[in-house]
């Protein structure tokens, strides 16, 4: 293993004088917190944003403070519809005992508003149904006649948290992981061809696979210290921005689980994300062409994660954690949702992405070794 | 005769559809500079490629101090050290990190390290340059970096493929005199060139190489016969004149 520890050095070295990979790193840690200052952002404006309805008639008594508290803003139009086409968000024309509501569904805006006249018009028709019950001298609790009496086993703000935190951890942990190494790897691989370097190195008494070995262990650092500074700044900015009280997410915590399932989980990616990178990026003749092969995988990557955004509740069998990323995406989202290891899905998990690992390393191996890879540069 | 450091004999290889070598035989002996001279596209660079066991050959054999290169290119890669045109250094490490990379990456022990480093630096004159990044060097100060590197563990054959080709005058002449001083310390010295003059002047035997094909060898008087000089020689050989 002393070949491997040499070359594992070098490319260390390198790599810290290499702008390119140092800057790769510093947007990681930065980018993450700027999502999420925007996201922040957006959220609270969306939260506290004042709406417009343009109504036409008399407006029920003690309807326009409720709306008013809600953020919605009367204006008198003298026609609601053409008015909620493009000049209001949502129109409404009060009459006796019916509201006409007119909205365009394809706005954002008028969705909102509608969401929000619902509320405030289910409020306001219980109170007006409890007060006339009430005048007749009848308990308005018949109105329920079944009460839901809710006992969450956990705390619904932590439980929010840990939904937004299942999705966007496993996000940031495998797309920094890749761009972390990303120029390390095309810079070890087709970097060598380019720099016409591999032929020196492949005559030395070295054994290909030490080489490999030494350069697999490089890149997988450089991810993983990506990783990490893109993590701890998630988690800094977490601890700084404030989300509206609407959101239902409160402040962010990992469980005592969830931590060492992640450290494990993005070692196993990053070491099979290196192996993968340095098998495509000795396939390239140079640099920019690397880029070209190694490109494709950040999109591969991008899907597994949505997974979790678009269907939550997503309960795949044991057969699903043998896809790599998408396993680790949902064995992450167990630990910290649930707080829990499924030991059968880790350990699938695990042999998984061990196996991808090995596998590129062999594939990278051949390529390392073909003449080919030589006589075409 | 001394016994031979290199010895290939009846060496083919096909390279995509070209059959670059065509049963190519040689010797070249320790204490020696001897020459491949040859047209580009001749194959000496091939040649020299499956000496250093880069490339394996479809036929025939090759010996470096008696270790086979298909069998045991190990050892083989141990004996050798390689100079081409093409000077691959890592540009983001110093000279003296270049070195010791490539000197550790060839066996030599840790507690030799430093000595053999700075023997070489020392020895090629690189100590004004051996703490600068690779990236800042001359072209002709990356030459004796790739030299020292190709030497650091002294191996018994050196094999040098067009070396001076992108180097200036100077430059070109410290190549020069360091494969006479090599040669003058026992060390085998292949030169791969297509400059007859400088073969003329370095080599003492040689073999001349025409589409895969050794078309003449000997020592350079025994090539050069009765003509003016080794170009009329070689255009001769090779068919132009």
């Amino acid at each position: 293993m002393r070949t491997a520890w040499i070359v594992y050095k070098k490319e260390i070295t390198e790599i810290l004088r290499d702008r390119r990979t140092l800057m790769a790193i510093g947007l990681a840690a930065l980018a993450t917190p700027i999502v999420l200052g925007v996201i922040s952002q957006v959220a609270t404006k969306t939260a506290t944003q004042e709406y417009t309805i343009g109504y036409a008639g008399d407006v029920p008594t003690g309807l326009d403070g409720l709306l008013r508290a809600t953020s919605l803003k009367l204006v008198p139009v003298s026609d609601p519809a053409a008015a909620a086409a493009r000049q209001v968000d949502i129109g409404v024309a009060f009459k006796p005992g019916e509201i006409d509501e007119y909205y365009d569904p394809s706005r954002q805006s008028a969705q909102i508003a509608d969401t929000r006249l619902r509320t405030v018009l289910g409020q306001y028709s219980a109170a007006q149904a409890a007060a006339a019950l009430q005048q007749r001298g009848i308990d308005p609790g018949i109105l329920t006649p079944v009460r839901i009496v809710a006992h969450p086993l956990s705390s619904p703000i932590q439980a929010a948290s840990n939904a937004f935190l299942s999705f966007f951890l496993p996000y940031i942990l495998i797309t920094m992981i890749l761009t972390g190494g990303f120029s390390a790897a095309l810079d070890s691989s087709a970097g060598e061809r380019e720099r016409r370097t591999l032929e020196s190195l492949l005559l030395t008494p070295a054994p290909r696979s030490r080489i490999l070995l030494g350069k697999i262990g490089a890149i997988t650092t450089i991810s993983l210290v990506a990783a990490v500074a893109a993590i701890g700044s998630m988690f800094v900015a977490l601890a700084q921005i404030s989300l509206p009280r609407e959101s239902g997410i409160g402040h962010f915590t990992l469980s005592p689980v969830a931590v060492p399932v992640m450290v494990w989980v993005a070692i196993l990616i990053a070491v099979s994300f290196s192996a993968v990178t340095l098998a495509l990026g000795t396939l390239a003749k140079t640099f920019r062409q690397g880029q070209a092969y190694v490109t494709p995988l950040y999109f591969i990557t991008i899907f597994p994660a949505s997974i979790i955004l678009f269907i939550p509740d997503f309960n795949p069998s044991l057969a699903y954690y043998l896809i790599p990323i998408l396993n680790a995406v949902l064995v992450l989202r167990d630990a910290i949702v649930h707080n829990a290891v499924e030991w059968p899905t880790l350990v699938v998990t695990s042999i998984s992405l061990v196996a991808t690992g090995a596998l590129a390393w062999y594939a990278a191996l051949r390529l390392f070794t073909r003449e080919a890879l030589l006589t075409r540069s | 005769m001394t016994e031979a450091a290199v010895v290939v004999e009846r060496l083919e290889k096909t390279l995509g559809k070209n059959k670059v070598l065509r049963g190519i035989s040689f010797s070249a002996q320790p204490g020696e500079i001897f020459g491949l001279l040859g047209p580009n596209g001749a194959g000496k660079t091939t040649t020299l490629r499956i000496i250093c066991t880069l490339l394996s050959p479809d036929s025939g054999r090759v010996e470096v101090l008696g270790f086979d290169t298909r069998t045991a290119p190990q050892e083989v890669r141990k004996r050798v050290g390689v100079v081409t045109a093409d000077i691959g250094i890592y540009p983001r490490l110093s000279a003296r990190e270049n070195i010791a990379y490539f000197a550790q990456l060839s066996g030599v022990p840790d507690a030799d390290l430093k000595r053999r480093v700075d023997a070489v630096i020392e020895r090629l004159d690189v100590n004004s340059f051996a703490d600068q990044r690779a990236e800042s060097l001359s072209s002709g100060q990356k030459q004796k970096l790739a030299i020292a590197r190709a030497i650091v563990h002294d191996p018994q054959v050196l094999m040098f493929d067009e070396p001076t080709s992108n180097l200036d005058v100077l430059a070109s002449r410290e190549v020069r005199e360091f494969m006479v001083e090599s040669k003058e310390r026992g060390k085998c010295v292949i030169f791969s060139t297509h400059v007859m003059h400088d073969a003329e002047r370095l080599c003492d035997r040689l073999a001349i190489l025409h589409q895969g094909q050794v078309v003449a060898s000997g020592s350079t008087a025994e090539v050069r016969g009765a003509r003016r000089d080794l170009e009329d020689a070689f255009l001769e050989l090779v068919g132009v004149k």
